[in-house]
């Protein structure tokens, strides 16, 4: 991962009225961030694409058909692959695993490293030291060779030991893990900063005298002050998730072979056929590249709202 | 300053060595044993041989052992042999460093060149219709995942015209021309969203040097507009960009991976993709130690930049 060298971040002040100003702020959203409001109308329709793919289309994505390598057409409106699959059908069923491995990442790495970037900043000392020097040696590793490592080495044995009818499929679960544990670190650092600047307020003082445990300091005192940084943090690392997931996918350490998934179809063999077929490359790239955008333009417009000093600073995979 | 600097110094090696440890241990458990792969098909007719291959790529002794000896060849730049391809792993990799080293100054250099621009006229021109045509441009670019604009570049053409822009690679003794005019594509897509990136920094600096005390002064002494985004707004918003350049040595190691095998550019990337599939344990850990150190101590380096550039900031 890509890491920030910028100082710490500060948090937001949005003060006591934030939840209400909040609730003011979403009838007004649309109007204020159209943009925002595009990407959440983009990301919706996306959703609603892979969540009822099956109802949407009569094969399933690994079915393989009698027309092999057929122009986009009113049978076939992505055309249709070596195997003779429906690309229309592979892109809508594409889009689960992107999408699953987006939402478990982020919600691992902001709570994940919310828990840690609270200990860390709040307790500071060695909890500190330890904390930040394991984010800096995770840091140190780009995100990518990372999820090669960890993706190529626990999926297999995943799929061992937990077989294919577990809840979710064990290969995804390796990419989850491996992105997370890459995208943790990062979102951990920028909290615990967040935290450091939180930690020096007057309420948390007056949290103390009135004698307040630390553990209650933290928890509610600390945390609901540092939500709007972890809202911009899950919506900037979002897309960046769903781009390292495709990228690893596309290296062939996602789903195995044949399972339709965006990153997947772009890589691997079908790459020798996108010359002579390129609507083989072209959609399942620009679902992938839609996917990021929608997601990217509601992260920059929640920033806008929550804090307009964390602009440009994003994290990034 | 030079206590943080110091402090900074002790603790790189520190980081260095636990990320040695890291990659030793995951690499230990992919999948797969690296005796039988370089055996193939033998592997599983003679014992006596893979008794043998495990004992000369050293997988009989301890892992407390084996990183130890590693550790040893590692600080003196010997990496030991590649496991896949039985041949020494420092010289390839020194050379194949050097062909990613010249990818990522050049996709630097297109990062600067681009987003810079873009940055500034999107500020100067704040609000009106060209800011958002840019503001839309930095956006999409950071959408476009950067190996399917590759595989388009480099499949495309072909589809179109029959033309591939992906030529045999040569090296800068072999066609310094050629090798050069093959490293420009790459490295412009390399430096497509992380540009985005660029002007988005660039702009939001800049915006906020526009409306600060000494640019109203200097407009009020009458300087030319010109010279006030020039000298005092342009001059005050280049910080950010040191930033960048950090940033981007880790998404150049990280994107090349992906962008070099797409190009055929024969890299440290293109080395470390293979090296997991060939279960390449000894390249891969050379390959990810590198890496890492490179990118510890450009971080370094623009910690340290940034801190010398800006006096207002102290560590």
């Amino acid at each position: 991962m890509a890491t920030q060298t910028q100082p710490a971040v500060a948090t937001p002040d949005l003060g006591p009225s934030m939840i209400s100003r909040r609730w003011r702020g979403a009838r007004h959203f649309v109007r204020r961030q159209p943009l925002g409001a595009l990407g959440i109308f983009i990301i919706v329709v996306l959703v609603t694409l892979a969540v009822f793919a099956p109802l949407l289309t009569d094969v399933s994505p690994t079915d393989i058909g009698d027309d092999v390598l057929v122009e986009p057409s009113a049978d076939h409106w992505f055309g249709t692959n070596r195997a003779a699959q429906d690309m229309w059908t592979r892109v809508i069923y594409g889009g689960r695993p992107s999408l699953t491995v987006g939402l478990a990442v982020v919600l691992i790495g902001v709570i994940g490293g919310t828990v840690m970037g609270l200990l860390a900043g709040y307790l500071g000392g060695w909890v500190d030291m330890v904390i930040s020097r394991v984010f800096e040696v995770l840091n140190s590793v780009p995100s990518i060779l990372f999820g090669l490592v960890i993706g190529a080495s626990l999926g297999p044995k995943l799929d061992d030991t937990l077989g294919s009818d577990f809840i979710i499929n064990p290969r995804l679960l390796a990419i989850v893990i491996a992105v997370s544990i890459a995208f943790l670190p990062a979102i951990g650092r920028i909290l615990r900063g967040g935290v450091i600047a939180e930690r020096n307020r007057q309420y948390v003082e007056a949290a103390r005298v009135i004698g307040a445990s630390e553990t209650r300091v933290m928890f509610r005192h600390v945390l609901p002050n540092l939500l709007p940084l972890m809202i911009v943090l899950a919506s900037t690392s979002l897309p960046a998730a769903i781009l390292t997931e495709a990228a690893l996918s596309y290296l062939g350490v996602g789903l195995p072979y044949g399972d339709a998934s965006w990153g997947g179809d772009l890589g691997g063999s079908a790459r020798q056929l996108f010359s002579l077929a390129p609507w083989l490359a072209i959609f399942p790239g620009v679902a992938l590249g839609l996917t990021v955008l929608a997601f990217n333009l509601l992260g920059d417009s929640l920033r806008d709202e929550l804090d307009p000093r964390l602009r440009g600073s994003g994290l990034r995979g | 300053m030079r206590a943080y600097i110091i402090r900074r110094l002790l603790l790189l090696p520190l980081i260095v060595f636990l990320v040695s440890i890291l990659t030793f241990s995951l690499v230990r458990i992919l999948p797969g044993d690296a005796a039988v792969a370089r055996l193939g098909a033998q592997a599983g007719a003679c014992q006596e041989c893979l008794d043998r291959a495990r004992q000369e790529l050293g997988l009989d002794k301890s892992y407390p052992e084996q990183y130890g000896k590693w550790f040893k060849g590692a600080i003196r730049g010997d990496f030991g042999l590649s496991n896949a391809t039985t041949r020494e792993i420092g010289p390839e990799l020194k050379k194949r460093a050097l062909v990613t080293l010249q990818l990522g100054t050049i996709s630097i250099l297109f990062t600067i060149l681009i987003g810079v621009p873009i940055g500034v006229l999107s500020a100067v021109k704040s609000g009106r219709p060209l800011d958002y045509g840019l503001r839309l441009f930095s956006i999409l670019g950071l959408s476009v995942p950067n190996f399917w604009l590759a595989t388009l570049v480099v499949y495309l053409p072909v589809y179109w015209w029959t033309w591939n822009p992906a030529k045999q690679f040569k090296t800068i003794g072999e066609d310094p021309l050629s090798h050069f005019g093959l490293l420009l594509l790459p490295a412009l897509v390399l430096a497509i969203s992380a540009s985005a990136y660029v002007a988005r920094i660039t702009r939001s600096a800049m915006l906020e040097a526009l409306t600060s005390d000494h640019v109203r002064t200097a407009r009020a002494k009458g300087l030319a507009e010109g010279t006030v985004i020039l000298s005092h707004v342009f001059r005050n918003s280049l910080i950010p960009l040191l930033t960048v350049v950090g940033l981007q040595t880790g998404f150049i190691l990280g994107g090349s991976i992906i962008i070099e095998d797409i190009f055929g550019i024969p890299g440290m990337g293109q080395m470390a993709g293979r090296a997991v599939f060939d279960r390449d344990y000894q390249t891969l850990q050379a390959v990810t130690v590198i890496t890492t150190l490179t990118f510890v101590v450009m971080t370094l380096a623009v910690d340290i930049a940034y801190a010398w550039v800006d006096p207002r900031i102290r560590y």
